[in-house]
C-alpha cells in the first residue's frame, strides 16, 4: 500500500544502485535519491562522475549490478517496457538519423512510443512550432547546425509527452549564444504537463538555474543533495579568497582568530573562507591585517562549483 | 542566425497509449531502414555490379568454351549461381547500416523506445530480404535477356524463392552478429570478401562441387550457400537434381532439396538468433 502511494508521488525512486563494469570500474556507487513528479531534478559533477552510468541504468541502456530503480513505479530492471513508455531520452551526443527529414525523425519516435500517425502529426506540430523548427524540419538532419540538432531531438523527445525526461548533459558542444537559448527551452518543460525531468551537467549555471533540487555526483557517489540555495547557504553569504605561502598554518591561524571555521578549504595555494557572520568587506579587512596573504584577497558570492569543491577537493569545470 | 522562440509552449494534451500488437512497431522500423536504403542508392546498386557481370558477360563467354554443364547450358548455370554471389553481398552491405546506425545514427533512441529491441533486427532483416528480392529479379531478368533459359513452374519458382529468402535471412543474421561484433566499419568491410565472396567459390557456384578435391567438396557440403543453390537450380533449371545428388547421394528429388532446404533453414534460425541475442546483448551495457 505504501509502495502504491509514493509511486503515485514520485517519479523516479533510486535505491542503492551500483554499477561496476566488467573490468572492475565501479562507476556508480550505492546511489539512492528520489524525484517527486514535476520536478526539475539535477545531477551535477564532472565528467567520468557516474551521471550518464546513472542515466542510462535509468533508461534501461546500463543493467544495474545491485540496487533497483522505477519511473512512476515501473522496474528499469523487471519492467523495462513499462520504464521506458513512460520515459524518453535527449542523449549527451546526437542520435538523430541523419539522412532522414527531420519531421520523419520526429515520425518515427512517435510511433514507437505508440502514438497513432493523427496523435503523431498533432505532437509534431506542436513541438516544431514550440521549438523554432517550422522552417527546417523538412530538410535532411544533414543540413542542420548543431544547435538545431539539439533542439530537434529535444523536440523528439516531447513528441512521445514523456511523464519523465532524462537530458545527458543537452548542451554540451554549443555555443555559448545557441547554449542559452536552449536552456530557456529547456526551462519551460516544466510548464508542459507535470513533466519530470532528470538533467545531468557539469555546467554549474545550468543547475542552478534550471533544477528544483541538485544531487552533486563524486566518483560514483552522492556527496550532496540539496535545492542550490540550501547548497549554496552552507557556504555563508560570501566567500573571501587569498593567495598563502603555507596553507596548513595560515589556516590554523585564521581558525584560531576565529575568522574561518571548520567550512574553510584550501586548494593548491589558495585559502577560501565561508564567511557567514559579518560583511565581506569586514572579512577582507580582518584577515589581510593578518598579513598571510601573498596575494591579492577578494570577496565573491558562492557558487556551486565552490560546494563541490568544498565536498571534493575538485573543481566541477576543469 | 539561428532564431528560437523561446516563450514556454502551450499546454497539450495528452495522447493515450496503445501497444496492441507488435506489428506497428516493426512497420515503422522497417520503414525507417527502407528510407534510409532509399537515400543510399549504392547499397542497393553496388551489390548487383559483379553478379550482373558474371551472369551476362562472363558466363556467356564461359560458356562458348565449356559448354553445357551436365547437360544444363552454362549460362543459365552461372546465372543460378551468381544468386548466391548477390544475396550475401547485398545482406553484408546492409550490415553497414547496423555499424552507421551505432556510430552516427538513431540507434540509442531506438533502444529507448518501449519496444522490444529484436523487432530492430527484424525490422532491418525485413528490407535486408525486399532489397535482396528486388535485385534477384533484376539480376534473372538479365540473364534471361542475355539467353539463359529457366523453367518456371509454380512449384519450382517457389522453391528457388524459398532457397532465396532463407538463404538471405542467413547472410542477414551473419552480417548483424558480425556489425555488432566489430567496432569500426573499416573492419567489417575488410570482412566482406571472406564472408560474402570466399564461400562462393566452393559451393557449386560455377562449377558442381563433385569438381572440387574430395576435402573440399566436404567442406562445401557443410555451407549453407551449397545447399541453396543446388536447391534453386532444381526449381528453375535442374530438374535432375543433380546438384542435390552430389551433396546427398540419393535419388529422390524431393526428399534431398527438403533436406537441403532443412539445413539451409536450420543456419537461418541459428544465425537469426545469434543476431537478435548479439544485438540485444549489445544494447545494454
Amino acid at each position: 500500500m505504501q509502495r502504491t502511494t509514493k509511486a503515485r508521488t514520485l517519479a523516479v525512486e533510486v535505491e542503492r544502485l551500483t554499477k561496476i563494469y566488467p573490468g572492475g570500474v565501479d562507476a556508480v556507487k550505492d546511489v539512492s535519491f528520489a524525484v517527486a513528479a514535476g520536478e526539475v531534478f539535477g545531477l551535477l559533477g564532472p565528467n567520468g562522475a557516474g551521471k550518464s552510468t546513472t542515466v542510462g541504468m535509468l533508461t534501461t541502456t546500463i543493467r544495474p549490478t545491485t540496487g533497483s530503480a522505477r519511473l512512476l513505479g515501473h522496474d528499469v530492471v523487471a519492467d523495462p517496457l513499462g520504464a521506458r513508455q513512460v520515459s524518453a531520452v535527449v542523449f549527451q551526443e546526437a542520435a538523430l538519423d541523419r539522412s532522414l527529414t527531420g519531421r520523419r525523425n520526429l515520425e518515427i519516435h512517435g510511433r514507437l512510443w505508440g502514438l497513432s500517425p493523427p496523435e503523431t502529426a498533432t505532437m509534431i506540430d506542436d513541438v516544431v512550432e514550440a521549438f523554432g523548427l517550422a522552417d527546417i524540419v523538412g530538410r535532411t538532419v544533414d543540413t542542420f547546425s548543431g544547435g538545431q540538432r539539439r533542439r530537434l531531438e529535444l523536440a523528439r523527445a516531447l513528441v512521445s509527452r514523456p511523464r519523465v525526461l532524462f537530458l545527458d548533459e543537452p548542451t554540451v558542444g554549443l555555443d555559448p549564444r545557441i547554449r542559452f537559448e536552449l536552456l530557456d527551452l529547456i526551462g519551460g518543460l516544466r510548464q508542459r504537463a507535470e513533466t519530470t525531468v532528470v538533467l545531468t551537467t557539469h555546467y554549474l549555471d545550468e543547475a542552478e538555474r534550471l533544477c528544483d533540487r541538485v544531487a552533486i555526483v563524486h566518483e560514483g557517489r552522492i556527496v550532496a543533495l540539496d535545492t542550490p540555495d540550501n547548497l549554496l547557504a552552507g557556504l555563508g553569504r560570501h566567500l573571501v579568497e587569498l593567495r598563502v605561502d603555507d596553507v596548513a598554518s595560515s589556516l590554523a591561524v585564521l581558525r584560531q582568530r576565529g575568522l574561518a571555521g571548520e567550512d574553510a578549504f584550501a586548494v593548491g595555494g589558495t585559502l577560501t573562507v565561508p564567511v557567514h557572520d559579518r560583511s565581506a568587506r569586514e572579512a577582507i579587512s580582518a584577515i589581510a591585517r593578518l598579513d598571510i596573504a601573498t596575494g591579492g584577497i577578494s570577496a565573491r558570492p558562492p557558487t556551486l562549483d565552490d560546494v563541490y569543491l568544498r565536498l571534493t577537493g575538485d573543481r566541477l569545470a576543469a | 542566425m539561428t532564431a528560437i522562440t523561446t516563450a514556454p509552449p502551450a499546454p497539450i494534451v495528452v495522447p493515450r497509449r496503445r501497444r496492441a500488437s507488435l506489428a506497428a512497431p516493426l512497420a515503422t522500423l522497417t520503414r525507417r531502414r527502407l528510407a534510409l536504403s532509399a537515400r543510399t542508392p549504392r547499397e542497393l546498386v553496388v551489390p548487383l555490379l559483379t553478379p550482373i557481370l558474371f551472369s551476362v558477360v562472363i558466363a556467356p563467354a564461359l560458356a562458348k568454351v565449356t559448354g553445357a554443364v551436365r547437360g544444363i547450358d552454362y549460362t543459365s548455370f552461372v546465372a543460378i549461381g551468381t544468386v548466391g554471389l548477390l544475396v550475401p553481398i547485398n545482406c553484408m552491405f546492409a550490415g553497414i547500416g547496423v555499424i552507421v546506425d551505432r556510430e552516427s545514427g538513431a540507434r540509442r533512441d531506438l533502444l529507448a523506445a518501449p519496444v522490444p529491441r529484436s523487432l530492430v533486427v527484424f525490422g532491418n532483416l525485413a528490407v535486408a530480404l525486399a532489397v535482396s528480392a528486388l535485385q534477384v529479379v533484376a539480376l534473372v531478368a538479365a540473364a534471361v535477356l542475355r539467353g539463359a533459359h529457366f523453367e518456371a513452374r509454380a512449384s519450382g519458382v517457389a522453391l528457388f524463392a524459398l532457397a532465396a529468402a532463407l538463404l538471405a535471412v542467413t547472410m542477414y543474421g551473419g552480417a548483424e552478429t558480425l556489425a555488432n561484433r566489430i567496432a569500426k566499419q573499416e573492419e567489417y568491410v575488410g570482412a566482406v570478401p571472406a564472408i560474402a565472396i570466399v564461400p562462393w567459390f566452393f559451393a557449386g557456384s560455377l562449377f558442381p562441387i563433385t569438381a572440387l578435391p574430395g576435402w573440399l567438396a566436404a567442406f562445401a557440403k557443410v555451407l549453407p550457400l551449397t545447399h541453396a543453390l543446388a536447391v534453386m537450380r532444381y526449381g528453375l533449371l535442374d530438374g535432375r537434381a543433380t546438384g542435390l545428388h552430389d551433396i546427398w547421394g540419393l535419388t529422390n528429388a524431393t526428399v534431398m532439396a527438403t533436406l537441403s532446404l532443412a539445413v539451409v533453414a536450420a543456419y537461418a534460425a541459428l544465425l537469426l538468433a545469434l543476431a537478435v541475442r548479439v544485438f540485444t546483448r549489445a544494447a545494454v551495457r
